[in-house]
């Protein structure tokens, strides 16, 4: 089989060592034999303590009291243990299971060890903070610790791909001023020699495989994406979520490591509009997977929030212009559907505009706010934007909230806002009712969910289309830099005001729908910063969080950014410090995001170059299946 | 947004040695400082004017006068007898295209991207027509790739068309931003230092470069320091002295200038200018052509190593004060 | 109380504390090209932290014996978080594209708020602060707190000091230099790293002064209140001209006599009776930014920032 060039993949650089240089190195010492059989009786001890009891009362959630029936937590250990018995079994060479380790390296096995080792030993420790103590442990949690253990150690002692040895003469400049110092220098070598690198092994090319089969991988792909992605969202209780988070996030690290996840950009770049249409197809199936009106609520906050901040990313990602006030356009398309809509505290309640002409009239108002702001400001310095647009985004809810009659004249009710938005009926089709279809019930928030869907799709469509086309490129040449693109021609007020204009009017329309869903729209969500989304502070992390200039990063974003606060009660009063910390940490450490536009990872990687294979396919190759449901 | 692909009528049907490029009484001050001082300077279709002076003399600073970077305090600059409005933008639409100094490529385009974004103001389709894609948006967009792959073909870069622009090697970067000037479809090009920081095979390579841009009709305007590139290259050189031009002519009558030579050139036979760059120079004139070898006189042989010796010390100095 | 007077001086009280924090943002924008959006949490933090060393010291002790230990406690929390700041969170972007540390000054922004917020005992609601005593003093017409006393000579000190300390001293001319043009002032031997941590540390102490003069002159300390201030005193630093300390102080005041003003008579011009008042203050002062912006971007007295075409 011939390989994929290794640039296909949409992760990173690949170094220009020769393969020479790469080590396979355990961790642990050990002969192979004894690293691989430690490993096996992990992930079997593991796998048999999920069928025990880990504690005898059913005061921990998900009820871990019951022996031969996994529950809860240990649902989780037992998906993550097994995983890494299949991907072990793939890497030791066993026929059948090969097809998991396409890149012939163990270091898969070994994140999805640590994985297990993470998920298991967090439930473990759950079990005995909450419950008081040690002793609360059934003897199955110990055996569940004890053999995650194992099974880490037997897949540190695996032959792991690393990093190449350290060029003795490097010179370290990171170090600052202790880059003169010899423990400093020699203590950070042993660091960097100690990570693993699996980026640049080849794969084969899956593309060889026959047509239906490639098709069926995405489909199945898509299924399970639908699967997992439902699980996480309907998860009830804080422990599991972050069990699953752990599982989820080492299992797509494993993925990536052993070539699988690079094997998968080659197939869907390959049948483009199919593995689209299978993540639509997918995102479409979410309402009917699952019955419950408030996971479709979710659904569909997640979809506004993310269509927003794809919105966002035209101004910010691919231009490069800092909006921090960009809810207050949100907000202008709310305001302006409610005002519309035919509610009885709106101003002009006898009018009641059908849904198109309502989200025209989001667009348009949002639009012209755009322009408003941008027009005497998009000439100036760049970082004067940003002053600009978060004096625009207090302003607005300062003046929508005073706008009651009161404090000014009555246009939208001050604090209270408009309310008693009545529902969408589009085509005789009433989103506030139940419909059932087939032997699934359709409520509100699905129908809502539905359309946001077609809405979202309508958003990405226009975000390619713009992206990928002259215009798109004098987005990028502008942010890359702004003097050489007016030399080039490129009127910089004119095309930077175009995707400011652009991106407010996205916003307006996501904010059309958004006012239906809520029945009402109140001043106070949109501030730069708070506890709850939308507000301009989480709309610029998603962006940046997500991945700048890619179609899914700001998606991803969006639904992480919702999911976790949601989810992780407790750090609700933490949120925002851990939010900005992050922010923080995230720029410093990795400022592309989650999913790297590879030009991004570049421009902040500068030690690494990129050697070409395939043609580029645009800015990211993560398909839309990945986004969304 | 119209979708129509305009195309900038060919260089071939300007007027033949007429003025292209008028620059009169150029001033530019900046607060208390003058750098330019009442410069003129014509272009004709078809020439190859080079601007010398030592560094500091205001010659890219005249450059950006030109090109509508700065609004010069007084003077006019037309081009095919319309004055150029003080817009960076505007100036390229009427077809003068420049490089820069310091190369100023979007590095984290590809090459292609790079020459299809130098083709922008040659092109119509706005946001509407992306959005829609109609035929009209295909046709343009084909045709714009088309044109672009040419200009690389010419340039030498067609293999590396999806390469990250900055992955290039140096050499390479400064032909892509030549390319990358050539896409708007000029009819007079700006070179700020072209081969500044090239070794001598590229630097000769460059000149072949500049000649057959001349020879597609586009006229040429370069700065530069190498003096045997601007001498083989130009017809006429201009000497910018402390933002006064100096003396303008053939490259004969400024190379014996004795102002020029007092100021800028130094003594052109005296000495044994012992430069690194001087074996090099040797070397690459030993491989290069049949003239070289030709002209294997003592004379010219001492002649050359002193131009070299000179361009090679004016080049260090140069690299000197860029970092 | 609603004379113009009275509200000319009650401008001229907010605008210097305005002022005070702007000094910080345009030091830092005029050197760097930094909008250092953490800088109204410096100033809040200044704030907490004089609080801290009053709530500290024995009951009964003199406010004006405090006072210059508020001012050090303040000053100290200050400049070193502004000097951490720079040090460990934008230094190290320097190379990077704009939006970085752009980004990072928003999440650190955010951290600092919730960190008062979070760990600061009480700080979920206003705290309230130790004010001077006497007063109001009456000047004409005029009402005068003791809190706007301290905060005009505070500004007065300050801003003859900073300028002497630019004029005169060998650091200043060198932040002069670097704020003209790096890299040559690089070339000329001064150590720009150097030069840019007194930049941060300067506009740090004049926060904490600003912080303390805030809570003198309202009584309470509030773990918001950095955002907002932050956000006037970098549109007075716009004002003024970026980069520009003088334009920064004029900024600020007036931004404050603007503000004040529009909250009283505003309401007097017929057809906008229901656009004045407090609310309404923080909407005219945005719409006198985007005047300012179009009118005169490079504001009144003119930028002074690095050229790094």
């Amino acid at each position: 089989m011939t390989d994929i060039p290794v640039a296909a993949a949409e992760t990173a650089a690949v170094t220009t060592a020769k393969p020479s240089a790469r080590r396979i190195a355990p961790f642990v010492p050990l002969p192979l034999t004894a690293a691989r059989a430690v490993t096996l009786i992990g992930v079997v001890a593991t796998i048999a303590a999920t069928f025990m009891s880990w504690t005898y009362t059913t005061d921990f959630p998900g009820d871990l009291t019951v022996t031969g029936y996994p529950g809860g937590l240990q649902v989780l250990t037992l998906v993550s243990g097994i995983l890494t018995g299949l991907f072990a079994l793939g890497a030791f060479g066993l026929k059948g299971l090969r097809w998991l380790a396409p890149n012939h390296s163990h270091n898969a096995v070994l994140l999805l060890a640590l994985g297990t080792f993470a998920t298991t030993w967090y439930t473990v420790i759950a079990i005995a903070q909450e419950l008081g103590g040690l002793a609360n442990l059934d003897p199955g949690g110990f055996v569940a610790a004890v053999g995650t253990l194992v099974l880490l150690i037997g897949a540190l002692a695996l032959p792991i791909h690393r990093h190449p040895q350290e060029d003795p003469n490097a010179e370290y400049f990171e170090l600052g001023r202790l880059s003169t110092v010899p423990v400093a220098v020699a203590g950070y070598k042993w660091l960097r020699e100690l990570r693993p690198h699996h980026t640049d092994l080849p794969v084969p090319d899956p593309t060889r495989l026959p047509g239906w089969v490639q098709r069926l991988i995405i489909t199945l792909a898509a299924a399970v994406g639908l699967e997992v992605l439902t699980y996480g969202l309907a998860t009830g209780y804080t422990e599991i979520f972050l069990g699953f988070l752990i599982v989820v996030v080492f299992a797509i690290w494993a993925l990536s490591a052993s070539g699988l996840l690079r094997q998968f950009s080659g197939l869907t770049a390959a049948h483009r509009s199919f593995a689209n249409t299978m993540g639509f197809l997918a995102a479409l199936a979410y309402p009917f997977a699952q019955n419950d009106e408030h996971y479709a609520n979710l659904g569909v906050n997640i979809l506004i929030f993310g269509t927003v901040a794809l919105g966002l990313n035209i101004v910010v990602g691919l231009t490069g212009l800092l909006d921090l006030g960009y809810v207050a356009f949100l907000g202008v398309g709310a305001y302006a559907a409610a005002l519309v809509s035919g509610s009885p505290f709106s101003i002009w309640s006898g009018v009641q505009f059908p849904f198109w002409a309502a989200a025209l009239t989001g667009m348009a108002a949002s639009l012209v706010f755009g322009v408003l702001i941008g027009a005497p400001t998009l000439r100036l310095r760049g970082d004067y934007l940003a002053i600009v647009t978060l004096g625009f985004g207090e302003i607005f809810r300062i003046v929508v909230n005073s706008l009651d009659g009161v404090s000014g004249p009555k246009v939208t009710n001050g604090p209270n806002g408009i309310s008693q938005i009545p529902d969408l009926s589009i085509f005789g089709y009433n989103l506030g009712d139940s419909h059932d279809v087939g032997s699934v019930t359709l409520g509100r928030f699905a129908n809502y969910y539905l359309l946001m869907l077609l809405i979202t799709v309508i958003v990405v469509l226009i975000f390619t289309r713009a992206a990928d086309s002259r215009i798109g490129r004098s987005w990028v040449a502008i942010r890359e830099d702004e003097t050489a693109a007016t030399a080039m021609g490129i009127n910089g007020f004119r095309v930077k005001l175009i995707a400011f204009a652009l991106g407010a009017s996205l916003a307006g329309l996501a904010g059309t729908v958004s006012a239906h869903v809520t029945y009402n729209v109140v001043p106070s969500p949109y501030q730069f910063a708070g506890a709850a989304p939308p507000n301009s502070a989480f709309l610029l992390a998603a962006v940046v969080l997500g991945g700048m200039g890619t179609v899914s990063g700001p998606i991803l974003g969006a639904a992480l950014l919702y999911l976790i606060p949601e989810k992780l009660g407790f750090l609700q009063r933490y949120e925002l410090f851990a939010f900005g910390l992050a922010l923080v940490l995230i720029m410093r450490f990795r400022p592309e995001g989650i999913i790297p536009n590879r030009r991004r990872q570049l421009e902040f990687h500068e030690d690494e170059t990129l050697v070409p294979g395939k043609r580029p396919l645009g800015d990211d190759t993560v398909p839309v299946s990945s986004a969304g449901a | 947004m119209t979708t129509i692909t305009k195309e900038q009528p060919t260089p071939a049907q300007a007027p033949d040695g007429g003025p292209l490029l008028q620059a009169s009484g150029v001033i530019m001050r900046f607060g208390g400082l003058t750098a330019v001082r009442d410069v003129d300077l014509t272009v004709n279709s078809g020439e190859i004017v080079g601007l010398i002076g030592p560094n500091g003399a205001g010659k890219t600073t005249f450059f950006n006068c030109l090109t509508g970077l700065y609004v010069p305090t007084e003077g006019t600059v037309s081009y095919r007898g319309e004055i150029l409005p003080p817009k960076p933008h505007l100036v390229t639409q009427a077809g003068v295209a420049r490089t820069f100094q310091n190369i100023r490529l979007f590095s984290n385009m590809t090459v292609l991207e790079n020459v299809l974004v130098g083709r922008h103001t040659r092109t119509r389709e706005g946001l509407l027509s992306a959005l829609i894609r109609g035929p009209r948006y295909h046709k343009a967009e084909a045709r714009s790739r088309e044109r672009a792959m040419e200009i690389l073909e010419f340039i030498g870069l067609a293999d590396k068309a999806d390469h990250l622009s900055r992955n290039l090697p140096y050499g390479e970067q400064r032909k892509l931003e030549i390319a990358r000037a050539l896409a708007s479809e000029p009819g007079l090009l700006l070179l700020d230092e072209p081969t500044a920081g090239m070794n001598p095979q590229e630097t000769r390579a460059t000149e072949e470069l500049v000649f057959a841009i001349r020879d597609q009709g586009i006229a040429v305007l370069v700065i530069e320091h190498d003096m045997r590139f601007i001498f083989n290259l130009c017809d006429r050189v201009a000497v910018l002295v402390q933002g006064e031009k100096l003396v303008e002519g053939t490259s004969d009558i400024v190379q014996q200038d004795e102002r020029v030579i007092a100021a800028y050139l130094g003594e052109p036979f005296e000495g044994a200018p012992a430069d690194e760059g001087d074996a090099a120079v040797e070397q690459a004139e030993a491989g290069f052509g049949a003239e070289a070898e030709a002209e294997a006189g003592a004379g010219t042989r001492a002649e050359a190593g002193a131009d070299a010796g000179i361009a090679a010390d004016d080049a260090g100095e140069e690299q000197e004060n860029d970092r | 109380m609603h004379t113009l007077p009275q509200q000319l001086a009650n401008g001229l009280f907010i605008g210097s504390m305005y002022g005070l924090i702007a000094i910080g943002y345009t030091m830092v924008y005029g050197i760097v090209q930094l909008i250092n959006f953490a800088h109204g949490e410096i100033y809040m933090t200044g704030a907490f932290g004089a609080l801290a060393v009053w709530t500290n010291l024995p009951d009964g002790t003199s406010i004006w014996l405090a006072l210059p230990l508020m001012l050090l406690g303040g000053a100290i929390v200050s400049v070193l978080i502004a000097i951490a700041a720079e040090r460990f969170a934008y230094r190290p972007l320097r190379g990077a594209p704009r939006l970085a540390p752009l980004i990072t000054a928003i999440g650190l922004s955010l951290a600092l708020q919730q960190a008062i917020f979070l760990w600061y005992p009480g700080a979920d609601n206003a705290k309230s602060f130790p004010q001077l005593p006497g007063g109001p003093y009456h000047v004409g017409s005029i009402s005068i707190q003791s809190g706007d006393i301290f905060l005009v000579c505070a500004a007065v000190v300050c801003m003859i000091g900073l300028a002497a300390f630019v004029r005169t001293s060998r650091t200043g001319r060198a932040m002069q230099a670097t704020a003209q043009d790096p890299d040559t002032a690089q070339l000329m031997g001064i150590d720009t790293n150097r030069i840019i941590v007194i930049a941060f540390a300067i506009g740090g102490f004049f926060a904490a002064v600003a912080g303390l003069a805030s809570g003198l002159k309202y009584g309470q300390v509030k773990y918001d209140i950095g955002f907002q201030a932050g956000l006037k005193a970098f549109t007075a630093a716009v004002l003024g001209g970026i980069g520009n300390i003088y334009g920064a102080m004029l900024g600020g005041l007036v931004l404050g006599i603007a503000e004040s003003c529009a909250s009283a008579y505003v309401s007097n011009i017929p057809g906008m009776q229901q656009l004045g008042g407090g609310s309404w203050a923080n909407v005219w002062a945005f719409v006198l930014l985007i005047v300012v912006l179009l009118v005169r971007p490079q504001g009144l007295l003119g930028e002074r920032v690095a050229d790094r075409a």
